[in-house]
């Protein structure tokens, strides 16, 4: 019998904890595949500024599998006093670390590029010696960067799947990047055969244009984890919808008889939300402790994510809450 | 099969990698420039005409790409700035692996190593003009065919 992977004081249904664990040993194999990645751009990178930015970027994409590590183990641990909403808002820190690094090292990239290209410096790229022969290295980088695309895209689709399942936003950005790797490589493979051909400056071309993806994988991944962390209205894995359990909440509040009007305040803690329910009670229904119970009890057991739930009774609803259709 | 791929990837008469300059067109069948900072015993400057180990190989490669070759003695510095600037094709004076001017001139792969008595390892190179890459490909072919050693 496996130990229960859990979710703070959240229950993942077996299946789930079987996608968590699935999505451990994912992380763990993208790890050693860009270990292995980084080492073979670093053997034949050469002077070439276009593999370097290849080589950074596969370096950083080392950052979201480790974060999701870090998070998973971290998020384990039931929530205290002294952290009474859980440890979850670790998934939120990991997600906005990774996309300052992007962002950071994005901008490096451009920028050093960019002054290569201004300073009109030619990139050098010599020979490997082997068996005997000697070989332009250019064809080892364009081999190298060719036989890296399939696997990040395969990797991609995997992870993409089961970030929807866990709701899980770093492992997402962390598919998201991988899915659009292959246009970086063919990107770079392209600047080292232009440079081939005498055109010295598709180089620093091809690594502007790794230097645009990195940052632009920057600047959605902070606009997520800034917009969890700070308590915006939690929306769909994507990012780009209201998530409906809001919804499904407050129908379902709406549906018993006592309850006038319901809204909820549910924010996405990474992984889990809480949620805030406020309700307004029928004229004259005479509110028990049972039917609040039951009614949080109704809304816990909709989904895994809907763990920490409270219930507020109020006169009238207030304005920020999401007062339905 | 697998050989003669690889034999047409060394090809380096095909024009594939090119040089942006056209240093390699322009030198073959013509003159050389080489600037040579005197550093016994690659390069003796002191004679009337310049000798030393680093000079017979270059005077190798010159009749490889059937140049004639045209010394200019200067300082390290010199060299590096006449090869960045397009002046010079080649500059040799003992440089190693370790040179500071990397980013001035393409410094080659190593064509020799020397063990010192304490045990330390120099290699030492050629440096060519930035991003001449047919030019720089020629040039490394040769120098691994006439290594003393192979690397």
């Amino acid at each position: 019998m496996k130990k229960d992977l859990n979710f703070g004081r959240t229950e993942l249904p077996p299946e789930l904890q079987q996608t968590v664990r699935r999505a451990i040993r994912l992380e763990w194999f993208t790890i050693g595949y860009l270990v292995v990645t980084v080492s073979l751009i670093a053997a034949v990178m050469g002077n070439s500024q276009a593999m370097r930015a290849a080589w950074v970027e596969d370096m950083l994409a080392l950052i979201p599998p480790i974060a999701f590590l870090v998070a998973v183990a971290i998020i384990k641990k039931p929530p205290t006093r002294r952290r009474p909403y859980g440890q979850h808002r670790a998934v939120g820190v990991g997600h906005l670390i990774s996309a300052a690094a992007l962002l950071v090292m994005g901008s490096l990239l451009i920028l050093e590029s960019a002054i290569g290209l201004v300073k009109g410096e030619h990139p050098p790229i010599g020979t490997f010696h082997l068996f005997g022969h000697t070989l332009w290295q250019g064809w080892f980088m364009i081999v190298v960067m060719l036989l890296l695309i399939p696997v990040p895209v395969i990797l991609g689709r995997m992870k993409i799947k089961l970030a929807g399942a866990l709701h899980d936003k770093v492992l997402y950005a962390d598919a998201d990047m991988l899915k659009a790797d292959w246009r970086t490589s063919l990107g770079t493979a392209v600047g080292v055969a232009g440079v081939g051909f005498g055109l010295w400056w598709f180089d620093a071309a091809a690594a502007i244009f790794v230097g645009l993806s990195v940052v632009k994988d920057g600047v959605s991944n902070m606009s997520v984890a800034v917009t969890d962390l700070t308590d915006s209205r939690a929306r769909t894995i994507e990012g780009n919808a209201p998530h409906p359990l809001i919804m499904a909440v407050e129908n379902y509040a709406r549906g018993l008889e006592w309850v006038q009007d319901a809204g909820a305040r549910v924010r996405d803690q990474g992984h889990v939300f809480h949620t805030e329910l406020f309700i307004v009670p029928k004229d004259g229904a005479s509110l028990t402790l049972g039917q609040l119970q039951e009614l949080r009890a109704g809304i816990v057991e909709m989904d895994w994510k809907l763990a920490d739930v409270v219930v507020a009774p109020v006169a009238t609803l207030p304005a920020e809450v999401h007062i339905g259709t | 099969m697998a050989v003669a791929a690889l034999t047409l990837m060394g090809c380096t008469s095909s024009g594939y990698p090119a040089d942006p300059e056209r240093t390699l067109d322009e030198v073959s069948g013509s003159t050389l420039r080489v600037g040579i900072v005197h550093h016994p015993p690659h390069v003796d400057a002191t004679g009337p005409a310049p000798s030393g180990t680093e000079v017979e190989l270059i005077e190798g490669f010159a009749d490889r790409i059937d140049a004639d070759v045209e010394w200019t003695v200067a300082g390290e510095e010199a060299v590096m700035t006449a090869i960045e600037e397009g002046d010079l094709h080649l500059g040799a004076g003992g440089f190693t692996t370790d040179t500071p001017w990397s980013t001035h001139a393409a410094i080659t792969r190593s064509y020799v190593e020397r063990a010192a008595p304490d045990g330390t390892v120099t290699e030492f190179v050629l440096a060519a003009p930035m991003g001449e890459n047919q030019f720089l490909t020629t040039l490394e072919a040769y120098l691994d065919e006439s290594s003393p050693e192979p690397q």
